[in-house]
């Protein structure tokens, strides 16, 4: 009977809207909130500045557009220059690139945009450093700065792509005459291309929200526009919903986008013709046809090969010359690129030989465990703090939000709309909006809707639960759907229920699959510890600014600090996962007869 | 899984117990649960900030300590930011900001505040020798942080002196230490603020740096309270009056404004005193 009920769309949207009327009515009427809201600071002209702080959020949002796009573009590139270095046969471009992916990867874009906006100048001539803050120096810092740092996840992406085609298809066109050209213009591009449409998709979305870290060099960027409002009138609820509402709407549009581009390069399924789809089709066309001009583009740059096997003496010569002037240029770019490769690794190494180590020395105490054991009052952890502070507090978000993310990834594919609904929006409230929102919202909100107040630790710690969850639960997701459904339906049959066809048969050999994904996850939490700055937790960035404040002429040495230590805890976390996917991967372990 | 149960379990009790009633008026709460919770800053030197033993000290530091026992009560410092501190009062998370607040009309219909306990004025930091007055600053870019007072008050300033880029010229920053590391870099012109934090700074590296001109605005500090508690904010203000009577205050004051510290700054004015 209830089974039956409750198996209804009516029955299971009613019984939704009723528990989402009953929380509207409760937080709207009944709830007493220690904040009376003002939502008319957003649009009204403001008496005491004589200005509509609206128009701030606008001038924002241009910002924070402007840089989007521009690290887009130039993390592209990047990428796809690494992305080919990760493949190269020549190997200091190959050391390079690794150099760059793992290095930027592995480290907070906070601390890297911290570093070169306050430290890299320092190490640059007057006369260079002048010319450089001539220029728009805090916005170009940010946009390349996150151009860097996204870079280096697409550098992964595009050789994940190319390296993902089958080694047979290689063998086959080459069989069939192809030249190198023609086989990376029609088998391989196309192909990695289309393989890695959706992640290099969410790294552009990533791109998007990182911006919002624009702030910390005092770019104005959207998140720093509605932090302006609420400290010009106090309204930081208001000025933080306008913004989280903007940050949500560009990214289901971006997300919307790429999906689209993603449907229309598949060409699998049949698109249905409703008004939704062809919406999206006409908002995505100027990047489709970008994408075909791209194409077409690189068909022009690529020449055809001759068709006739027989070539005149004059064909014979200007192809011999343009094969040796090919080669001498190669060998040229190559040497080139060795000298310069050589003269950075002497660079480095005399810019390490200058540092001042004693400083490093003296204060890495503070910065692995800051005061700890004397902490005082009211110190959380006896006055811990920096390094051991994140790992704690990674170690924290890390096993809660693997519970959510399990549970929530689980209700998000139940066909019962109580459970998916929430969870959808769940999942797409959060993952629309940058990290440092999200602790924006614990740390300042909850008090508004909870009457409680917690220390920055714990909102800090919650906010990346939160996060993180909402990321789990997408790999969940995934990592279930690609379990074969005959498993389901044989589970079923044999007569096992949902929670133990999940239990026994379905989750540990999806689980398997997430490694790799999940420890990613994992890595970005322990980077992501650092904008707990925002509010003030003592982890490693707070830590050392606060060495940086008292020590002052160390900027270079501090930064380059904090930067390796993230870096080792991160890459030792990427090997250790390496290596437990290999272990639990069967087909990799090789059978011993 | 008994071990993430147990996670579990704590993590709820510690949310519980963290819990704190909001409503009520601040001085029998303060009074009944023996502790005041007051936002300091952390990165205002000498205001409040961390010493080289990694203590939390400074001259706000030191007051706050002080109306705390004249309460008779335990004080619970709380980090705050430029940012933070007012929320904090309106929410109730803090009862008190020694947070060097500048009193203004904005501010005082969100919260209220104390009588002034301390009087400051904005000023601009600048490389020794470089300029000689406010005007030669102007064209030039000029740092200073985001929600404050002085941030406003640099901006119209410039406007007044006949900036074209007012508004691009002035480059707000998140926390003290990013202005003066900005500063330093070559970044900006100049640095602008309340004249104690400038000077703390400055006393880092003696010599290199000058206060260029005379005080911009008037800046008199209070401390921040809730709005519409008069019981608190008086027993407050008497704290301070008695402070200031038994010369208690200008002791605290010597040991971080006195003449014989780096930071020296000449008291001007007398704390109202009410017979």
């Amino acid at each position: 009977m209830y089974k039956s009920w409750i198996s209804k769309a009516w029955a299971q949207n009613s019984i939704l809207i009723s528990i989402f009327a009953a929380a509207f009515i409760y937080w709207g009427f009944f709830f007493e909130f220690g904040y009376n809201f003002d939502w008319s600071v957003l649009f009204t002209v403001n008496p005491t500045y004589g200005e509509n702080l609206g128009f701030y959020l606008i001038y924002g949002l241009q910002v924070t557009l402007k840089i989007t796009l521009i690290s887009s573009v130039l993390a592209l590139a990047l990428g796809t220059f690494f992305g080919l270095g990760r493949l190269s046969n020549f190997k200091p471009f190959y050391w390079v690139s690794t150099a760059y992916v793992e290095f930027f990867r592995n480290t907070p874009l906070l601390v890297q945009l911290f570093f070169w906006y306050f430290a890299m100048p320092q190490a640059l001539p007057m006369e260079m450093r002048n010319w450089l803050f001539g220029l728009n120096y805090e916005f170009w810092c940010a946009t390349i700065g996150l151009a860097i740092y996204t870079g280096s996840f697409m550098a992964e992406v595009i050789r994940a792509g190319i390296q993902s085609i089958d080694k047979g298809l290689l063998e086959a066109s080459y069989s069939s005459g192809l030249n190198y050209f023609q086989i990376m213009r029609k088998i391989i591009l196309p192909l990695a291309f289309r393989a890695i449409i959706p992640p290099l998709g969410s790294e552009f979305l990533n791109n998007m929200k990182n911006s919002s870290l624009a702030m910390v060099v005092g770019v104005a960027d959207l998140t720093w526009q509605s932090q302006q409002i609420e400290s010009l009138t106090f309204r930081g609820f208001e000025a933080t919903t306008a913004a989280t509402i903007i940050y949500l709407s560009l990214s289901l549009s971006i997300s919307g986008i790429l999906n689209t581009i993603n449907a229309r390069l598949r060409r699998t399924t049949q698109r249905k013709k409703d008004f939704l789809s062809q919406s999206y089709i006409f908002i995505s066309w100027p990047f489709v046809k970008t994408m075909l001009v791209v194409q077409r583009g690189i068909a022009v740059v690529v020449p055809r090969q001759q068709q006739g096997l027989k070539l005149t003496k004059t064909q014979t010569a200007i192809k011999q010359v343009s094969l040796i002037s090919w080669k001498a240029l190669n060998a040229a770019a190559k040497l080139s690129f060795g000298l310069l490769f050589v003269y950075g690794v002497y660079l480095c190494a005399k810019g390490l030989y200058s540092f001042n180590w004693q400083i490093i020395w003296d204060s890495l105490r503070t910065l692995l465990i800051w005061r700890f054991p004397d902490g005082r009052a009211d110190d959380i952890f006896m006055g811990l703090g920096g390094l051991s502070f994140s790992i704690i507090m990674s170690v924290i978000a890390i096993s809660i939000s693997f519970f959510i993310g399990l549970a929530v990834g689980l209700g998000r594919m139940s066909k019962n709309n109580i459970l998916r609904i929430p969870c959808m929006m769940y999942i797409e409230f959060i993952r629309g909006n940058p990290l440092i929102i999200v602790i924006f919202w614990v740390y300042f909100f909850i008090p508004v809707f909870f009457n409680t107040f917690i220390s920055v630790f714990w909102s800090a710690t919650i906010a990346l639960t939160i996060f993180t969850g909402a990321y789990i639960a997408e790999i969940v997701r995934g990592g279930i759907q690609n379990i074969p459904k005959g498993q389901f339906e044989a589970a079923m049959s044999t007569g096992l229920g949902y929670y133990r066809t999940m239990r026994h048969i379905i989750l540990p050999q999806a689980l398997k699959q997430m490694i790799p994904a999940i420890v990613g996850q994992f890595i970005a939490i322990f980077k992501d510890t650092s904008l707990a700055f925002v509010i003030g937790v003592m982890e490693l960035t707070y830590v050392a600014q606060i060495l940086n404040n008292r020590l002052m002429i160390y900027p270079f040495e501090i930064y380059t600090t904090i930067a390796v230590l993230y870096f080792i805890c991160c890459y030792a976390m990427s090997i250790l996962a390496a290596r437990l996917e290999h272990r639990l991967t069967p087909d990799k372990v090789r059978l011993r007869m | 899984m008994r071990f993430w149960k147990s996670v579990f379990f704590a993590l709820a009790a510690l949310l519980v117990w963290s819990q704190v009633a909001l409503a009520g008026p601040t001085y029998d709460r303060v009074m009944e649960s023996g502790v005041v919770r007051v936002g300091i800053m952390t990165d205002s030197i000498p205001g409040a900030f961390y010493n080289d033993n990694n203590e939390w000290v400074g001259f706000d530091v030191d007051i706050a300590e002080e109306v705390a026992k004249r309460l008779g009560v335990e004080i619970e410092r709380v980090a705050v930011t430029n940012r933070t501190r007012i929320t904090f009062i309106q929410q109730g998370r803090i009862d008190m900001s020694v947070a060097n607040m500048t009193h203004t009309r904005e501010r005082d219909r969100v919260i209220d505040f104390s009588i002034t306990y301390f009087f400051d004025g904005q000023k601009i930091l600048a490389p020794a020798g470089q300029f000689s007055d406010i005007e030669d600053l102007v064209g030039k870019r000029i740092a200073t942080m985001q929600g404050t007072t002085s941030e406003i008050n640099i901006r119209n300033l410039l406007r007044e002196l006949g900036d074209p880029d007012y508004a691009s010229n002035v480059i707000s920053f998140q926390r003290e230490s990013e202005a003066f590391q900005a500063l330093k870099l070559g970044r900006v012109a100049g640095w602008s603020t309340d004249s104690t934090i400038l000077l703390g700074y400055a006393a880092q590296e003696p010599g290199k740096w000058e206060l260029v001109g005379d005080f911009i605005s008037d800046e008199p500090y209070g401390i921040g309270v809730p709005q519409d508690d008069s019981a608190w904010r008086d027993a407050i203000n008497f704290a301070l009056q008695d402070m200031w009577l038994d010369g208690t205050y200008m002791e605290i004051y010597n040991k971080w404004y006195g003449p014989d510290t780096p930071y020296y700054f000449p008291m001007t004015r007398q704390i109202e005193v009410w017979p």
